[in-house]
C-alpha cells in the first residue's frame, strides 16, 4: 500500500537556508516570545539573537561546532537556539532535570565543542568536572558581554543543524542529525497550509519541551517562521496552562496524551480553551476516551499526527479533513508513505506493513553511527521508521505498534499495545505495560505489567471477554509505577 | 460417527441448486460420502439453527468443497468458478453443493463475488468462504485474508471457524480420485463476531478479528500457522519463515542493511490504486525542497 502526495503542492514561500533567519523578516514591533510574562518583540529578539552570536563567536563557538544548550521552555533556550544555529553551529539542545549520569550519556554521544548553561541549568555548572568537555559557556556571561553582534552564516540546505538525542523507546544515545533543509522542508509545509493555524496572527503554547522535534521544530520554529507569537511555558502545570492561554488569547496548542488528559480532569470552567482554534496531540498513541472528553467538555477537537524525530517529525496529520478516531491522519502533501513487508513488498489493501517514509524532511542519519544508519535508511532517502501501520481505504493512516515489540505466539502476532489498550479499559487499571517473554511450547508469551488495583482474576477475565485467546497475558505483574520516558511514552524495553 | 442426520435441505428460489436434479444430487452424495469415508463431525451444535453464517475452512485439498458442506446440518453457498458449469463432471455436482458459478474474469469479478456473497447472507443463508484464499500446498495454515471480516461486518452474520483433517489423504493435491475408506474430520468452532473486537471501520479491527478467527481454525484443523499468505508456489517441506518465529528479544535492528521499497520489479512507474477510484502516479518527480 503506497501513497504519493507529492503531485500536491506544498506551497511557496520565503526559503531560509539557515533556519535561524525564520525571525528575520516581520515587523519589529510584532511580538514573537512571551515568557515569565514579558513580551519580546521580533525587533528585540533579532537584537538579542545577534549580540548573543557575536559573544558566542567571541568566545570561540563557529561554523561546524557541535554545541550542547541546556535549559527549559525560557526565553534565554530560545535565544540560545536561535543564535548558536546563526553562527552555524551543529545543535543539540537538552533539558537540564535529567540525572546527571543521563547528561553524562548525552555529552559522551554528542561530544560538544563546548556546552552553553541556560538560566534554568544553572545549578549543573557545580559539575562541570563530571563532563567530558572542553569548554563550558554560561548564558549570564554571554548575555553581559561586550560584543559586536555577528552576522548570520550562510548554510547550504544539507548542513546540519540538530543533533538531536532521540526520545525513542528503543536504545539509548541515538543522535538524530537533522539538516537546515529537512527542518525548513517541515516548516514550510506547516506554514503555508491555513489548516495547520500557523500564521502571524497565531499565539501557540509552547508547553512541549523545545528539545524535543514537535515542540522545536513544530511548535517553536515554524511559528517563529511565521511571525506569529510563542507563549513558553517551562514546566507543565494545569492551572499555569489554563492562565496563560487565558491571559494571552491562546489560538494553538499541542501536546502529548498525558497532558490532554489532565486538561481533561482539571478543575477549570468548561469555556477554559476558549480561545483555542487549533490543538494537536502526538508523541504516543491518544485514546479515544480522552479525544472524545475533550471535544465534549471543552469543544475543542484534538487533531492526531504521527512523526518521529528522524523525519522532522512530520509524517501524516489530520488537520483539516475529518477526523478518524484511532488514526493519526493521512501523510502531509509531499511526504511518500509506504507500508512494506521485511522484504521491502508493499503490503496489500488492508494489510499492515512497516512504514516506510520518503520527504525532504527525513534525517541524514545517526551520528557517528553509520552501520545503524545504514539499517534504517536507504541511498535513495527511504526512512525504514520501526513502526506497523495500516491504511483504511480512505488513505487514513492506522498505528498498530513498533515491529520490534510485537510478541509471536505459536506464530500469531500479537501486538502489545492492543492488549495495553484493553488492560486500560478496566477501571481498576491505571497503567499497563505488555511485553513478550519466551515460553518453550508456544515460542513467546504475553506478560503484561499492570499499575492499579485491580487483581489477575479480574484482568483474566476482562481479557478473555475482548481479545483472542492467544493476546491474552499468561502472566501479570503489579508495580506501582511503570516506566514511561519525558515524553509520555512506554519504555518496554524496561520490562523484558 | 458418520454426518449429521438431521439434515435440512434448505432451499432458496433466487439462489442456484434448488431444482430438483440438484436435490437428488445432493442427496445421492451425502449417501455415498457417509459409506465410504470414516467422517467425524464435532461442533455441530455451532451452527446456527436459522440465519446467516459464514463458514471459513482451512483448504488443503480439492475435496474439501465435499466434506465441509455434507457436514452441516444446513445447505451452504459457496462461489466456485464459473469454468466448473462448462464440465459435465461438475456442473450438476457442484451446484447440489451449494456452489455459485461467478466468472472470476472480468475485472469486477470481486465485486461480483461480494455482492453474491452478500446476497446469501442477507437472504439469512450459510455461505462458505476459504480464508486462505487458495489451498495450502504447504500442509501450514497460512495467513487469513480479511474477506470474512468484511463480509461479517457488512450482513451482521457470525463467522463460524471450521478446521478439517484428513481431506489431503484422501484427495492429494492433482489427483481427481478420491481415495476411500479413509478417516475425515470436520470440526466447527465457536460463533465469532467482528464487533467482539472492535469498531470494524478500523482496519485494524478487520486484521484482528480475521487473525483471531485464523487462530481458532489452528486449534481446530491442528496445523501449524504460517503468517504468510498461502502460494500455489509453497511445497510440502517449506519450512517456516524465519519471520514467523519469535524474533530474538533485544535485539536492535534485524535488517543489516535498509533496502528500498519495491514498488515495482524494475524501477519504473507503478499505478497504485487508491481510494475513490483515484489513481496516483508514482513517477519520481522533482520535489523541490525549498520552494522560493
Amino acid at each position: 500500500m503506497c501513497y504519493d502526495l507529492r503531485h500536491t503542492t506544498v506551497g511557496k514561500g520565503p526559503s531560509y537556508v539557515n533556519i535561524a533567519s525564520v525571525i528575520e523578516d516581520h515587523p519589529r514591533d510584532a511580538v514573537a516570545i512571551i515568557a515569565n510574562a514579558e513580551k519580546v518583540t521580533y525587533g528585540q529578539l533579532r537584537a538579542q539573537v545577534a549580540q548573543l552570536r557575536g559573544a558566542l563567536a567571541q568566545e570561540g563557538v563557529s561554523t561546524g561546532q557541535k554545541v550542547m544548550v541546556v535549559g527549559e521552555n525560557e526565553h534565554d533556550f530560545a535565544v540560545a537556539l536561535l543564535a548558536l544555529l546563526g553562527l552555524g553551529a551543529m545543535v543539540a539542545p537538552i533539558r537540564p532535570r535529567n540525572p546527571l549520569p543521563e547528561i553524562q550519556r548525552k555529552v559522551q554521544a554528542v561530544e560538544p565543542d563546548a556546552i552553553v548553561w541556560c538560566h534554568s541549568a544553572a545549578e549543573l555548572r557545580d559539575f562541570e568536572d563530571d563532563l567530558l568537555c572542553g569548554k563550558f559557556l554560561a548564558i549570564d556571561d554571554l548575555e553581559s558581554a561586550e560584543a559586536e553582534p555577528a552576522p548570520i552564516a550562510d548554510r547550504d540546505a544539507d548542513d546540519l543543524a540538530f543533533l538531536l538525542l532521540t526520545s525513542g523507546v528503543t536504545s539509548d544515545s541515538k543522535v538524530a542529525m537533522l539538516s537546515h533543509g529537512n527542518l525548513d522542508w517541515i516548516q514550510q509545509a506547516l506554514t503555508h497550509d491555513p489548516e495547520t493555524g500557523i500564521n502571524a496572527d497565531s499565539v501557540a503554547l509552547a508547553v512541549l519541551p523545545l528539545t524535543h522535534i514537535f515542540g522545536l521544530n513544530v511548535v517553536l520554529f515554524s511559528n517563529l517562521r511565521a511571525g506569529g507569537t510563542v507563549v513558553l511555558q517551562s514546566q507543565f502545570d494545569v492551572a499555569e496552562s489554563f492562565r496563560l492561554i487565558r491571559e494571552h488569547g491562546v489560538t494553538a496548542i499541542s501536546g502529548a496524551p498525558a497532558m490532554w488528559q489532565r486538561f481533561l480532569h482539571a478543575d477549570a470552567p468548561d469555556d477554559a480553551l476558549g480561545t483555542i482554534e487549533h490543538a494537536a496531540a502526538g508523541a504516543a498513541a491518544l485514546p479515544i476516551e480522552i479525544f472524545n472528553g475533550i471535544r465534549d467538555r471543552f469543544g475543542v477537537e484534538l487533531a492526531e499526527g504521527y512523526g518521529l524525530t528522524e523525519t522532522s517529525p512530520v509524517v501524516t496529520w489530520s488537520r483539516g479533513i475529518t477526523t478518524k478516531p484511532g488514526s493519526v491522519g493521512r501523510p502531509v502533501p509531499g511526504v511518500e508513505v509506504v507500508l512494506v513487508e521485511p522484504d521491502g513488498t508493499p503490503v496489500e489493501q488492508g494489510d499492515s506493513g512497516e512504514i516506510v517514509v520518503r520527504s525532504p524532511g527525513v534525517f541524514k542519519g545517526y551520528l557517528d553511527a553509520p552501520e545503524l544508519s545504514e539499517t534504517v535508511l536507504t541511498e535513495d532517502g527511504w526512512f525504514w521508521t520501526g513502526d506497523m501501520g495500516v491504511f483504511d481505504a480512505d488513505g487514513y493512516l492506522y498505528l498498530v505498534d513498533r515491529l520490534k515489540d510485537i510478541v509471536i505466539v505459536r506464530g500469531f502476532n500479537v501486538y502489545p499495545a492492543e492488549v495495553e489498550t484493553v488492560l486500560i479499559e478496566h477501571p481498576n487499571v491505571s497503567g499497563a505495560i505488555v511485553v513478550g517473554t519466551r515460553d518453550e511450547a508456544d515460542g513467546e508469551r504475553v506478560v503484561a505489567h499492570v499499575s492499579g488495583t485491580a487483581t489477575e482474576e479480574e484482568l483474566d477475565t476482562h481479557c478473555r471477554e475482548r481479545l483472542s485467546r492467544y493476546k491474552c497475558p499468561r502472566e501479570y505483574h503489579f508495580v506501582d509505577e511503570l516506566p514511561v520516558s519525558n515524553t509520555g511514552k512506554k519504555l518496554r524495553r524496561a520490562l523484558r | 460417527m458418520g454426518l449429521p442426520k438431521d439434515f435440512h435441505f434448505e432451499d432458496a428460489a433466487d439462489l442456484p441448486g434448488s431444482e430438483r436434479i440438484s436435490r437428488a444430487g445432493y442427496a445421492t452424495l451425502r449417501r455415498l460420502v457417509d459409506r465410504l469415508w470414516d467422517v467425524t463431525v464435532e461442533g455441530i451444535e455451532n451452527i446456527p439453527k436459522e440465519g446467516p453464517g459464514i463458514l471459513t475452512p482451512n483448504h488443503l485439498s480439492f475435496c474439501d468443497s465435499v466434506f465441509v458442506p455434507l457436514s452441516l446440518p444446513r445447505r451452504m453457498w459457496a462461489i466456485g468458478k464459473g469454468e466448473y458449469m462448462d464440465s459435465w463432471k461438475t456442473k450438476h455436482i457442484f451446484p447440489a453443493l451449494g456452489m455459485i458459478p461467478v466468472d472470476r474474469s472480468g475485472g469486477d469479478a470481486a465485486k461480483a463475488a461480494l455482492d453474491t456473497a452478500a446476497k446469501v447472507l442477507q437472504g439469512g443463508h450459510l455461505f462458505m468462504i476459504y480464508p486462505e484464499g487458495t489451498r495450502s500446498r504447504s500442509g501450514h495454515l497460512h495467513k487469513g485474508r480479511t474477506g470474512a471480516a468484511r463480509l461479517a461486518a457488512h450482513c451482521n452474520a457470525p463467522v463460524i471457524p471450521v478446521g478439517h483433517k484428513g481431506t489431503v489423504a484422501v484427495q492429494p493435491p492433482d489427483t481427481f480420485m478420491m481415495k476411500p475408506r479413509l478417516p475425515v474430520t470436520v470440526r466447527f468452532g465457536e460463533q465469532m463476531r467482528p464487533e467482539q473486537f472492535g469498531d470494524p471501520e478500523d482496519p485494524r479491527v478487520l486484521r484482528r478479528f480475521t487473525d483471531a478467527v485464523m487462530f481458532e481454525i489452528a486449534q481446530l484443523s491442528e496445523q501449524t500457522y504460517v503468517n504468510q499468505y498461502a502460494s500455489k508456489d509453497d511445497t510440502p517441506d517449506m519450512a517456516i519463515p524465519e519471520s514467523d518465529q519469535p524474533a530474538p528479544i533485544s535485539v536492535p535492528p534485524g535488517r543489516a542493511k535498509a533496502v528500498a521499497p519495491k514498488l515495482n520489479g524494475n524501477g519504473s512507474t507503478p499505478k497504485i490504486s487508491v481510494p475513490k477510484g483515484r489513481v496516483v502516479d508514482l513517477t519520481p518527480t522533482a520535489v523541490d525542497p525549498a520552494p522560493n
